[in-house]
């Protein structure tokens, strides 16, 4: 016997074609009004879940199920992808085409639609094209057109996931006003936990193979299931559970002090060290779409030097990494690698000596096999058999990906395929890699490995060039960071004097790491005394 | 298919695209080139009047179709049959007959582009579809359908610059051999089917359905305006076929 509550009852699901079911013996209920986050390894059906309960899996798309599942009538499904759930040009018939489902009366569609926006925060003309919209304000626009079914519950699956930091704060902040102001039931699978574990009710875990592991409130689900999360690959909240204005006044918090001690380590390794030249660029500047929008650039890259690229979407980050490959070509200035200008380079050869991972690794894959994809370079290159067997053999072992070495590249995981796609581009060596943005979407697991992989290549010599949003990431590895803002070169040195200097950072979609922001409020909090709570420490 | 705030774009799309097309048909009855001229002259200024053209616009569009219709017109007079020689070199041998019916082809096939260009550059997909909804009575389904298909053009258009690119830094070239065409179209494929499949999703679970039980947020309808721009194109088509 089961309620009327949302909820399933020893469900287990298995699709098609495959051996083993997705979910196994699952039983769950939902309390109206609460706000529920599924998390999981990728792959642990956590989406199916949701796409079961919201009555996705059987109507829309087929599986065996087996089990009760207990569903509302009145559902709304935010997914991932901003681009794929329009199918109109402006934003006003995009929210209509959700009301005239509903068949709202025309005469009351203008007021409504001008509701909703202002209900998710989107303050734009109604006959905005959606295409000139960026990535946050697109999701913005999908939850108003989810919202405007008036759901009993909201279904959201990875919400933020292809949205930079700053975008996910903003829906996370939209989405937590909706769960508090009309009392909405929200049901939320998602992979990073900053920003929406503070407000949620409730943890769901579930592990690889598809069970519950753990049920509880946020706090105690950190506590009691850390190893759990730690082996999801599920980033941790940087604060949460403690509160801010707690680690701010007790400089003897641990965290407060993990912070420090970090703050304290980054200080120390902020000397740059002098380094041979091996890409100079001098007035360059960059246009996207025949709009020009990097002027007058002048940098020169060290052989070694970890360099990270960042600012807003569309400040050209992706055009700069592009050019300076000669993949794009430039609006003027002179780009010398290895002190020859890059127009005189022969393709094959530069390309030789220039790596560049895409933003999708798919974009790169050429071949049948993951072993093929890896030593196609190698073959290009014609080499001796031999000497590409082993090489290739000893890359994938770096990679970690020497098990698949038979696997079509299309078929492997997320995470996998990033690797796989940054291994193509180290086979030869190369002098410089090109990265644009090469952790968007990935777990922490896969993140770490990558970073690893990176930074021994570091080691051995080669220049890294990433372009990223992840503040955490520049912190952490880069020698040295390009902040790029309104068309220019706004800082370029070592992360730690970037995010150490505040007044740089304002009115800047950039958040700095938690660190800095904690010797920042420290010093605020106590403008005599911060300085002595400092000087302790130390 | 943007749409402009031109006269014609205010023409309900239904009418000016049965309009067009009884227009094109008629076409297809006239041989004599003269006539076919006019017609084709007679819709160029048309857009300059009615469809906001102007001479920059038509350079930019119409050179290609030009390079066209010079092939056309030489292919049928060049090698045409007819009786009355005009000139002949070679294995060329233009007579009076060819010339002339290379001459109708080749501009019936500008004035075919002209009458075409006219509705895609005056009308906007959105109230095009409506009126197919409304005064053609086609299903919603095939409409909404259209729309979200009409959307991925410009993504895909990204998708293979990117591919392209991506395979240059690989060291790729390009041949245009079936192995170059396969390596891009398998991704793209996938990909365009991965994403019609979300599209479909989220409209679906949106409320769609496809039938015809809904309401509409924009209405087109049809006025006399219509009537009048329909019967002026087809009535002096007509004029001009007769006399």
């Amino acid at each position: 016997m089961m309620s009327s509550l949302l909820g399933c009852k020893n469900l287990s699901v298995q699709f098609y074609g495959q051996n083993q079911p997705v979910l196994k013996n699952i039983t769950l209920q939902f309390h109206p009004g609460e706000t529920v986050l599924i998390v999981g390894p990728s792959g642990c059906g956590k989406s199916t879940l949701l796409a079961v309960l919201a009555g996705i899996i059987p109507e829309h798309q087929e599986a065996k199920m087996k089990g009760e599942v207990t569903r509302k009538n009145r559902v709304g499904i935010l997914f991932q992808d901003p681009d794929t759930q329009f199918c109109m040009q402006h934003v006003d018939d995009e929210i209509a085409f959700s009301l005239e489902n509903k068949r709202v009366p025309k005469e009351e569609m203008t007021a409504k639609i001008k509701e909703l926006l202002k209900i998710v925060g989107l303050e734009v003309e109604l006959d905005t094209r959606i295409d000139a919209l960026s990535g946050g304000m697109k999701q913005r626009l999908a939850l108003a057109c989810v919202l405007a079914m008036e759901p009993e519950v909201l279904f959201l699956d990875e919400p933020t996931a292809q949205l930079d930091p700053v975008s996910r704060r903003e829906i996370f902040a939209v989405l937590k006003q909706i769960s508090e102001r009309k009392k909405q039931t929200l049901i939320m699978v998602e992979h990073v936990l900053d920003g929406c574990i503070e407000w949620a009710d409730r943890i769901i875990l579930l592990n690889k193979e598809g069970k519950v592991m753990g049920d509880a409130d946020p706090n105690s689900a950190l506590c009691e299931f850390e190893s759990v999360i730690e082996e999801a690959g599920i980033w941790r909240p940087e604060l949460y559970p403690y509160d801010w204005d707690e680690i701010i006044n007790d400089s003897y918090h641990p965290l407060s002090k993990q912070l420090k001690e970090r703050y304290r380590q980054r200080k120390a390794n902020k000397v740059q060290v002098e380094r041979s030249t091996l890409l100079e660029v001098q007035n360059l500047s960059v246009s996207y779409e025949s709009k020009e929008i990097l002027h007058n650039l002048n940098f020169r890259f060290g052989k070694g030097e970890w360099i990270s690229i960042i600012g807003k979407n569309g400040s050209g980050k992706s055009s700069l990494l592009k050019v300076l490959a000669k993949l794009k070509r430039r609006n003027k200035g002179n780009i010398l690698f290895k002190e020859l200008e890059l127009k005189n380079w022969k393709e094959s050869q530069l390309y030789q000596h220039i790596g560049f991972v895409f933003q999708n690794p798919e974009w790169q894959f050429i071949t049948q096999t993951v072993y093929e994809e890896t030593a196609f370079s190698g073959e290009q290159q014609k080499w001796h058999k031999e000497m590409i067997e082993t090489k290739t053999l000893a890359l994938l072992e770096e990679v970690g990906l020497l098990q698949h070495k038979d696997v079509n590249p299309f078929n492997l995981s997320f995470g996998q395929k990033r690797r796989l796609s940054v291994a193509t581009m180290l086979l030869l060596n190369q002098d410089i890699l090109f990265l644009d943005e090469p952790t968007f979407g990935q777990d922490k697991r896969t993140t770490e490995k990558l970073l690893k992989m990176l930074k021994n290549r570091q080691e051995q010599g080669t220049t890294i060039v990433m372009a990223t949003h992840d503040m955490n990431l520049v912190d952490q590895y880069s020698d040295r960071v390009l902040f790029f803002k309104e068309g220019a070169l706004a800082f370029d040195g070592h992360p730690f004097l970037l995010f150490s200097n505040p007044q740089q950072l304002n009115e800047t979609a950039i958040i700095p790491p938690l660190h800095y922001a904690y010797i920042e409020a420290v010093k605020e909090e106590l403008p005599n005394g911060g300085q002595s709570v400092l000087s302790v420490s130390y | 298919m943007e749409g402009n705030q031109s006269y014609l774009s205010h023409i309900n799309p239904s009418v000016k695209l049965i309009a067009h097309l009884a227009v094109m048909f008629l076409l297809m009855m006239i041989s004599e080139p003269g006539k076919t001229l006019l017609i084709w002259t007679a819709f160029l200024f048309l857009g300059m009047i009615g469809g906001g053209w102007t001479i920059k616009y038509l350079l930019k569009v119409m050179p290609p179709y030009f390079v066209f219709f010079v092939l056309t017109f030489w292919m049928l007079a060049a090698f045409g049959k007819g009786e009355t020689e005009i000139w002949q070199w070679a294995w060329f041998r233009i007579t009076a007959e060819s010339a002339s019916n290379g001459l109708t082809i080749a501009t019936r096939m500008l004035a075919f582009v002209t009458i075409g260009l006219l509705f895609t550059s005056t009308t906007c997909i959105h109230p095009f579809m409506m009126s197919l909804v409304h005064q053609l009575k086609v299903p919603p389904k095939w409409a909404y359908g259209f729309m979200a298909g009409f959307r991925c053009i410009p993504l895909f258009q990204k998708e293979l610059a990117h591919l392209k690119e991506a395979h240059r830094i690989r060291g790729c070239r390009h041949n245009g051999s079936w192995q170059t065409f396969k390596r891009y179209a398998v991704p793209l494929l996938t990909n365009a089917v991965r994403k019609s499949e979300r599209m479909a999703l989220a409209m679906e679970v949106r409320g769609f359905t496809g039938d015809r039980d809904r309401s509409y947020y924009k209405k087109t309808i049809v006025t006399k305006k219509d009537y009048y721009y329909a019967s002026l194109l087809v009535g002096s088509t007509v004029f001009i076929l007769i006399f």
